[in-house]
């Protein structure tokens, strides 16, 4: 324990949740003043480990130390005490405080009269100390997600933060954002502070962290310092046993054949407007474009900039306020969803759990959804529950669903599992238009080339993919032309020759 | 990960009867000992009020009977609950569907005591009548819901009164009221109208409500209809991104419901009172609209638990009037089981990680 330099050690942590061992006897430590990249697939045990060290989770057995002393967290009250912040995935700010209000919502000067002016000037010293400049006196769910992410980093400082765990802080960043997160990064670390950086691109290590640590399946892989390996080093160590070719970005690298593009577009949005299901939703305005049969286009933007309500105006042409969509050829507008998918067309929606599946339902409830209506699975309004059933085996066995059979719970499945039943019975029947949102979020490796393969799949058998994700390098992957969606308009599409992160990241955010 | 998955659900395919059964179990056994409990602090005979309240049904060919004749009503009015309870809508108005639906049904029974119709037709029409009634006064609940976003607990409860005192009309207006009674009532439905008996002494209500069993099993499992509310059900959002109309499985589902409840009223009419008659919708002292509730939430509205649950609290009703003549323990006490059973059942059930309610 003699060694300072240390301020976070923990041995042996193991942790489950029911049969799952989540951690397996990790041992992670930290050097003073570092920023230690925690490198690992979705499902590795990454956060689980800094939930942890956070005291969100009870550990099953192992210890803690800081800075040499041992410790023992029951809550994040108790780690913050001794200086722990963390900055989770999703904000945990309050929308509608302004952000000078959250800062100091919970601190002691709060509790009755509300002296602003002190701690204003404060946090006004800390964010130009470190670079991360927002406006005080703006509502939270004003800002951008990016800037949000800002507000938790001071948060945390203020609140006497030396260690700073950032859970996959760069989901929703572009990549200008991540360079100037970056910046502010390093210097905090300047100035004493220590960094755990949660990612799964090993890009972003080789980029901004001094040392790296790779969990696997809740083990820990090993920490190497980051300068003394390659991207390749990385790879082993993250996919020890999986032959997986993966990009920097850490993304399955796809064999795209050369497609000959329909003559005639199976979809035009032509100046199409409509108006958001959702209270606070983004408003699209004035959308065009076309998408050619074997062609994926991607969208790119930031989350809630629209996209949600472009894949739904597609499948529901019902709230169209101004303009046409023209489906091969014919005016669509105003049809219902069952005739939309009558007409070749199906979707995948961005959030599994909450639009995608029946939780509660087992497999072969879920394939029926959205083929209810179809003749082959009814007839005078009877389900063919046989012929359900059959389709649903097909599409175990097909996409290797892992289950016992047809009638397991799906809620119960992992999100690759589930994934994969939502993609069988998206392909049930010959598609002309797939429209599919963030389909790889949260999986694994081996589920996000599964589900990469099938959109090139479709795109060589001359369907026309709709590809939404906030992710641009996995857009960048996979799509044949990319379109920029800004505050309800498609703001540029970009052809394969003109991809730059930089100038699709800066139309993004608005520039 | 992907083998330990494969281990988690092999065991909990295996645990899965267990633990579906294990709630009921502890509940009974739980509220059977509190009961037991308050019945000795009140200084009755324990092992006397149990064998009363749980054996009365079987002891005797009336006690069966009596069983029955409390069975069909609160089958009816417990579909009337748990039919909308399945896509999560509160009908507290399966009473007053039951009201509705028993007083048109005596409306048109006596309208129609002039023609002469032979029970055969005469019985399919009032049949219909109560169904079409019950689910027309269930279809402003659901309109009202669909449409004007009025939650249908309030609606279907002031509908509730609505068809208290339009039973009450009815039973003191000419040309229905029947002449010379102290309580309010209708003249008698013609013969040809009222149910016959079958099976001995059970009127043919009993052979209404196995094929309603039937009915609703077959709807809400085999059908697309049925498909659709399940699915609404288990996640209205998904649903509704994949086609599924909200509006429409919301209507469906308190026609369906009122189309039961209606029912339920017409049968007691038919086969119990031979009039329309204030108070008729009652057991027990209390009316059919609330067991049908708690029977509905002690099977979570799953359509094949609703008769073994609307049978179970016929026993134990039988069994507490029962209790009430012969020990004079008071029938509340029976409600009273009732009311701890059901909620042990919903803690038990969110304890189990399962159950519908949120």
């Amino acid at each position: 324990m003699a060694n300072t330099n240390k301020v976070l050690e923990a041995k042996n942590i193991s942790k489950s949740f029911g049969p799952v061992q989540a951690l397996d006897k990790v041992n992670f430590d930290l050097n003073k003043g570092e920023i230690h990249g925690l490198l690992g697939e979705n499902g590795a045990g990454k956060s689980t480990l800094m939930n942890v060290l956070y005291g969100l989770y009870n550990e099953d057995e192992g210890e803690i130390y800081i800075k040499g002393e041992k410790v023992k967290f029951n809550s994040p009250i108790d780690s913050i005490k001794k200086g722990i912040g963390m900055i989770h995935q999703s904000s945990t700010l309050v929308p509608e405080f302004t952000a000078l209000e959250n800062l100091i919502l919970g601190t002691e000067g709060s509790k009755l009269n509300l002296e602003l002016g002190e701690a204003k000037e404060e946090i006004l010293k800390l964010q130009k100390d470190f670079g991360l400049q927002f406006p005080l006196d703006t509502k939270v769910k004003e800002l951008p997600a990016g800037v949000q992410k800002k507000v938790e980093i001071i948060r945390a400082i203020y609140r006497g933060a030396n260690i700073l765990i950032l859970d996959e802080p760069t989901t929703s960043l572009v990549e200008k954002e991540f360079e100037q997160l970056l910046d502010s990064l390093k210097k905090m670390v300047q100035n004493g502070v220590t960094i755990v950086f949660i990612t799964h691109k090993i890009k972003e290590v080789l980029k901004a962290c001094d040392r790296a640590s790779v969990l696997t399946g809740g083990v820990m892989q090993g920490t190497v310092d980051t300068e003394d390996v390659t991207k390749e080093d990385l790879v082993k160590l993250m996919f020890q046993n999986q032959e997986i070719n993966i990009t920097e970005s850490a993304i399955p690298i796809i064999d795209i054949p050369e497609v000959e593009k329909s003559k005639e577009p199976i979809l035009s949005l032509k100046n199409v407007s409509a108006k958001s299901k959702e209270k606070d939703g983004t408003n699209l305005d004035s959308i065009s474009f076309d998408i050619y049969g074997g062609e994926i286009l991607g969208i790119a933007g930031i989350s809630g900039n629209g996209q949600k309500e472009l894949a739904e105006v597609l499948i529901d042409p019902n709230n169209i306020t101004e303009g046409e969509i023209i489906l091969k050829g014919k005016k669509v507008n105003g049809l219902t969803t069952n005739q939309i998918f009558k007409r070749n067309v199906f979707y995948i929606p961005e959030d599994r759990k909450n639009e995608s599946i029946l939780g509660l339902g087992d497999i072969k409830d879920n394939v029926l959804l959205g083929h209810q209506r179809e003749d082959q699975f009814q007839q005078n309004g009877i389900v063919k529950w046989n012929k359900v059933k059959k389709e649903t085996k097909e599409i175990i066995d097909e996409y290797e669903v892992k289950t016992p059979d047809e009638e397991q719970q799906i809620g119960k499945l992992s999100g690759g599992n589930i994934q994969r039943v939502v993609i069988g019975r998206a392909l049930i029947n010959d598609l002309d238009l797939l429209v599919t949102h963030s389909p790889t979020a949260g999986l694994d490796m081996a589920s996000v080339e599964f589900v990469f393969n099938r959109l090139v799949d479709l795109r060589s058998k001359n369907t026309a993919v709709l590809y939404i994700n906030e992710d641009l390098d996995e857009l960048m992957e996979v799509s044949d032309r990319i379109g920029v969606i800004h505050e309800g308009k498609l703001v540029d599409i970009f052809t394969q020759d003109q991809y730059d992160k930089y100038e699709i990241g800066a139309k993004m955010i608005g520039g | 990960m992907a083998g330990q998955e494969q281990v988690i659900q092999e065991d909990s395919r295996g645990q899965e009867i267990w633990n579906n059964v294990k709630p009921y179990v502890l509940a009974l056994l739980i509220a059977f000992g509190i009961s037991g409990v308050i019945i000795g602090l009140l200084g009755y005979n324990i092992p006397k009020a149990y064998q009363t309240l749980i054996l009365t049904s079987f002891s005797s060919r009336r006690g069966i009977i009596e069983t029955l004749k409390k069975f069909i009503p609160l089958t009816f009015a417990t579909y009337a609950f748990a039919i909308p309870f399945r896509i999560k809508f509160f009908n507290i108005g399966g009473w007053g569907q039951m009201l509705f639906g028993g007083t048109i049904t005596a409306v048109v029974g006596i309208g129609l005591s002039g023609f002469n119709i032979p029970s055969v037709i005469f019985i399919p029409i009032l049949i219909l009548t109560a169904m079409v009634a019950g689910a027309a006064f269930a279809f402003l609940a659901g309109f009202l819901k669909a449409y004007y976003n009025i939650n249908p607990i309030i609606s279907t409860i002031m509908l509730n009164f609505i068809a208290f005192y339009f039973v009450n009309f009815v039973a003191t207006t000419n040309p229905w009221k029947a002449p010379q009674t102290g309580h309010p009532m209708t003249l008698k439905l013609p013969e040809a109208a009222l149910f016959p008996k079958v099976f001995g002494q059970i009127h043919l209500g009993i052979i209404v409500v196995l094929i309603a069993i039937i009915a609703v099993y077959y709807l809400m499992n085999k059908t697309v209809l049925g498909y659709e509310i399940k699915a609404t059900g288990y996640n209205p959002d998904a649903s509704s991104v994949y086609g599924i109309k909200m509006k429409k499985t919301l209507i469906f589902t308190f026609l369906i419901a009122g189309a039961m409840g209606g029912l339920g009223g017409g049968i007691e009419v038919m086969g119990v009172h031979s009039r329309l008659i204030e108070g008729f919708a009652l057991t027990s002292g209390a009316q059919y609209g609330i067991f049908g509730i708690l029977t509905a939430l002690i099977c979570q509205g799953k359509p094949l638990g609703v008769p073994l649950s609307a049978m179970f609290i016929s026993i134990l009703l039988v069994g507490a009037d029962a209790m009430q003549r012969t020990l004079q323990v008071p029938v509340e006490l029976v409600f009273l089981t009732q009311a701890i059973i059901v909620l042990l059942i919903v803690v038990l059930r969110r304890q189990a990680g399962g159950g519908y309610i949120e």
